[in-house]
């Protein structure tokens, strides 16, 4: 018997997650890093619905982790088409000099 | 004769199955309105008059049945309960109301509005087909039908309503065509100007019968609920039977107010202990405090107000002589025969209230006196033919006033009807003049169109003999019925009131056959002026001169109206309008508001003393015209004037100066304050600070803030990321405190 894994555990982890994701969001220049970072993000929420979900018995955490899952696929491919269209538009991933909502 | 007699006073149909069909009275000019307006261009100019005339005819042709079943004895309407006699009525249901108050769609035909309906439908009628002639040269020929069937589905709205509000609709809707028609030809500024006077001057008196209406309904449920057991006889059963009347009639209906005062005694000591009495304080509601006849007095003087507007009496006479700037016939119709008349109707509509109030009817009668001699002097000095008939019809509008004033409602509406035909004759007969002379009003430069237009002569003639009370023509009759109840007529507590009344009405009734001569003489006698338009004038077509005829013809034969040869030496008029006012005078005599001295002298006498007095008053003023127009005053170009005389005639050429006297009491400081607040408020306050101020407050923070708008991705990241760490920081602390 492998004595199980007490919740908090999951939540510090997804908190890491998170936060790794967010600054990677932040600081780098690459979309298409920043766009993974998303991914992190998405999958550290995913982590702790899950871990709630266990901890509580309810299997609606779970339902909503494969409801992120599904979201998340159709995000990353809209967002890698949007990635590739920008590059081909601009030669260039630079979040930084993609200033056009600014407009 | 007796079949005769039996014949006319047997209606020709079963008049509860034709009080149904009232409506169509007023909806078939509604409908020629309709056509007129909206296809008159399209289908022609002939087939617009067939529909115009068409639609009046059609309600002339109902109106006489319906007046003809008012003859008939067995004629009565049963309204919620009350059986009224002589009356068709019929209710077409809810018009709008709000917990006790309502207004019904109802229409009452009883004596007082079934002559009215006479008149304006007839008078109408004869006023259209005048009007195919006389604006055969005018394009906007749609337009003008359109706007003078509307009006005549107005007016009769107006004398058919059987409540206040229903009435006000055709008031205000008569106005409103009055404005359409004054300004018919709007491309003229003055002309537009003169409808705008009309219908803002009328407007002041409308705000007031709104007012007055307002009163009416809270001064009415103040009576109802505060009513006493002491001013009923039989009391458990009278007052049931009063409570029970009044279930199911709306508190502005004519049926329900007349039965609302019916048990109102007039004073204290002349009514038993503990009744409601015109000196009671009305304990509750919105009037508490107040005493019964002092609103009484208060609601009849607003509605004397909204009455000056309509009937142009002082001090609102002053936008009808302005509306002649419209076309004739519009003169003859509206501001002549029917609309003008609409306070009078007014008046005798609400006679049972105007007799609790002697002070209201003092009121009424001066003003009506003052208007009457104002008018006339200023008419003295016109020189357009229809300045002066406008200013003769405000002073015979004064007369009408000063009846109603004395309690003399039959003799109001004698000298109403008289006058719907002799004035629509005479301005017809003046707008025949200007067909054939190409448009000249000026009597100044007329003159001898005796030879050349015979048929507007002998019309124009019979009209004038008739507004000056020559004695075998009608206005006699009417005129003289008026001043006798002046005379003898006492109201209470104000006894000079109506001997000041009469002899003013005097003064006017000189004055009138003086201005009417004059107008006369210049237009019709003599020779033909030097500068005149045209060197021969044209009698007019048959359409214009048949109608001519058919009113001069009417104001003879209305003569039969003003014949006292009823039982008791009571006119037509007095017997056949009894039912109507006969409340009004038993009020009256319990009330002791006023009292009439009988005649005194034997019929024979008593008949030709006025008689000969008219015909003495009517000659003078006839002769002294003639006299004072040949001596003193220039009646045609190249004879100069004494100085005296030129001063005398510059005061009344120019009215007296109350136009100039309202502009710059009344109109002046009126538009200083709309100026006044049109800067302050609407430049200022609403323009600048609030519309242009909200904008720029809003482009200020906008240019601050567009520098926080970088386009930058991650910088927008970095906010929320910020705003989230607070999140976190506030939830931290909230929970661990």
């Amino acid at each position: 018997m492998i004595p199980l894994v007490p919740t908090q555990n999951y939540l510090i982890l997804a908190a890491l997650l998170f936060c790794i994701g967010m600054l990677g969001v932040l600081v780098r220049r690459n979309a298409l890093v920043v766009f993974m970072c998303i991914e992190l993000m998405l999958n550290a929420a995913n982590l702790t619905f899950l871990a709630f979900a266990r901890d509580r018995a309810d299997s609606l955490g779970h339902l909503s982790a494969f409801f992120i899952i599904v979201v998340a696929a159709a995000e990353a491919a809209i967002g890698l088409a949007i990635v590739i269209a920008v590059f081909r538009s601009r030669g260039t991933l630079n979040v930084e000099d993609i200033t056009i909502m600014r407009h | 004769m007796d079949s005769l007699f039996t014949f006319f006073t047997t209606s020709p149909v079963h008049a509860a199955t034709f009080a149904q069909s009232l409506w169509l009275i007023i909806a078939l000019p509604l409908l020629g309105a309709f056509i007129c307006g909206v296809f008159g261009r399209f289908i022609g100019r002939a087939n617009t008059h067939l529909v115009a005339c068409c639609s009046v005819a059609g309600s002339f042709v109902l109106s006489v049945i319906a007046f003809w079943a008012l003859n008939d004895r067995t004629t009565a309407a049963l309204i919620h309960g009350n059986l009224v006699p002589y009356t068709l009525w019929v209710d077409y249901g809810r018009w709008f109301g709000a917990g006790s108050f309502f207004v019904d769609y109802g229409l009452l035909v009883d004596h007082l509005s079934g002559i009215l309906l006479l008149v304006i439908s007839g008078v109408g009628l004869l006023i259209h087909i005048y009007s195919t002639s006389y604006m055969s040269h005018d394009d906007g020929y749609w337009r003008f039908f359109a706007y003078l069937n509307l009006f005549v589905a107005m007016m009769l709205t107006l004398v058919m309503a059987d409540s206040l509000p229903l009435l006000f609709v055709g008031w205000e809707g008569v106005g409103f065509c009055s404005y359409l028609l004054v300004g018919f030809w709007y491309t003229d500024e003055q002309k537009a100007f003169a409808g705008r006077k009309a219908f803002i001057t009328n407007r002041v008196g409308d705000f007031a019968f709104i007012i007055a209406m307002i009163l009416t309904v809270l001064l009415g449920g103040a009576i109802r609920s505060e009513i006493q057991p002491a001013n009923f006889h039989n009391v458990a059963l009278q007052k049931t039977m009063y409570q029970a009347r009044m279930n199911g009639m709306g508190p502005l209906d004519i049926t329900y107010l007349s039965h609302l005062v019916t048990n109102l005694p007039a004073h204290a000591q002349s009514a038993k202990d503990a009744s409601l009495t015109l000196d009671s304080k009305i304990a509750q509601g919105p009037l508490a405090g107040h005493t019964v006849g002092g609103m009484l007095t208060a609601i009849l003087l607003l509605f004397l107000l909204g009455a000056c507007g309509k009937s142009a009496q002082i001090p609102l006479y002053v936008w009808l002589p302005d509306a002649m700037a419209g076309p004739t016939p519009v003169s003859a119709l509206i501001h002549a025969a029917t609309m003008v008349t609409a306070g009078v109707y007014l008046f005798s509509r609400l006679s049972f209230l105007l007799v609790f109030s002697p002070v209201a009817m003092a009121v009424v009668a001066l003003i009506g006196a003052g208007t009457a001699l104002l008018a006339a002097l200023i008419a003295f000095a016109q020189d357009d033919l229809k300045k002066i008939l406008a200013y003769s019809t405000v002073s015979q509008l004064g007369f009408m006033f000063m009846a109603v004033g004395v309690g003399a409602f039959w003799a109001a509406v004698l000298h109403l009807v008289t006058h719907a035909f002799f004035k629509a004759c005479l301005f017809l007969g003046a707008g025949s003049v200007m067909h054939g002379n190409h448009d000249e009003t000026n009597i100044k430069k007329l003159g001898g169109l005796r030879k050349e237009m015979p048929w507007t002569w002998i019309t124009f003639l019979i009209a004038t003999l008739a507004i000056t009370g020559i004695v075998p023509l009608s206005g006699f009759f009417s005129k003289d019925a008026i001043l006798g109840f002046d005379h003898r007529t006492t109201l209470a507590g104000l006894g000079w009131v109506t001997q000041v009344v009469w002899g003013v009405g005097l003064l006017a009734a000189f004055g009138t056959a003086f201005y009417m001569s004059r107008a006369y003489l210049l237009t019709f006698e003599g020779e033909r002026a030097k500068d005149a338009l045209v060197p021969h004038a044209h009698e007019s077509d048959f359409a214009m001169v048949m109608p001519l005829v058919v009113l001069a013809v009417l104001a003879i034969a209305a003569i039969a109206w003003g014949i006292p040869f009823m039982e008791g030496h009571e006119t037509v008029m007095e017997n056949f309008t009894a039912p109507v006012f006969g409340q009004a005078q038993q009020l009256a005599q319990r009330l002791h508001s006023f009292a009439v001295a009988p005649e005194g002298e034997p019929f024979w006498s008593s008949w030709l003393t006025p008689l000969f007095f008219a015909w003495g008053i009517a000659l003078a003023g006839g002769a002294v015209a003639a006299f004072l127009y040949l001596r003193f005053f220039p009646s045609r170009e190249g004879q100069p004037a004494p100085a005296l005389a030129r001063t005398l005639r510059r005061w009344a050429v120019d009215k007296f100066y109350v136009d100039e006297l309202y502009e710059f009491v009344v109109i002046r400081p009126l538009k200083g304050l709309a100026h006044g607040l049109y800067r302050v408020v609407d430049d200022f306050l609403i323009d600048s600070l609030l519309v242009r101020g909200t904008a720029r407050v809003t482009g200020w923070a906008g240019s601050a803030l567009r520098y926080v708008q970088t386009g930058d991705v991650q910088s927008y990241a970095a906010v929320m990321a910020v705003a989230l760490l607070g999140g976190v920081v506030y939830v931290l602390v909230a929970v661990f405190k």
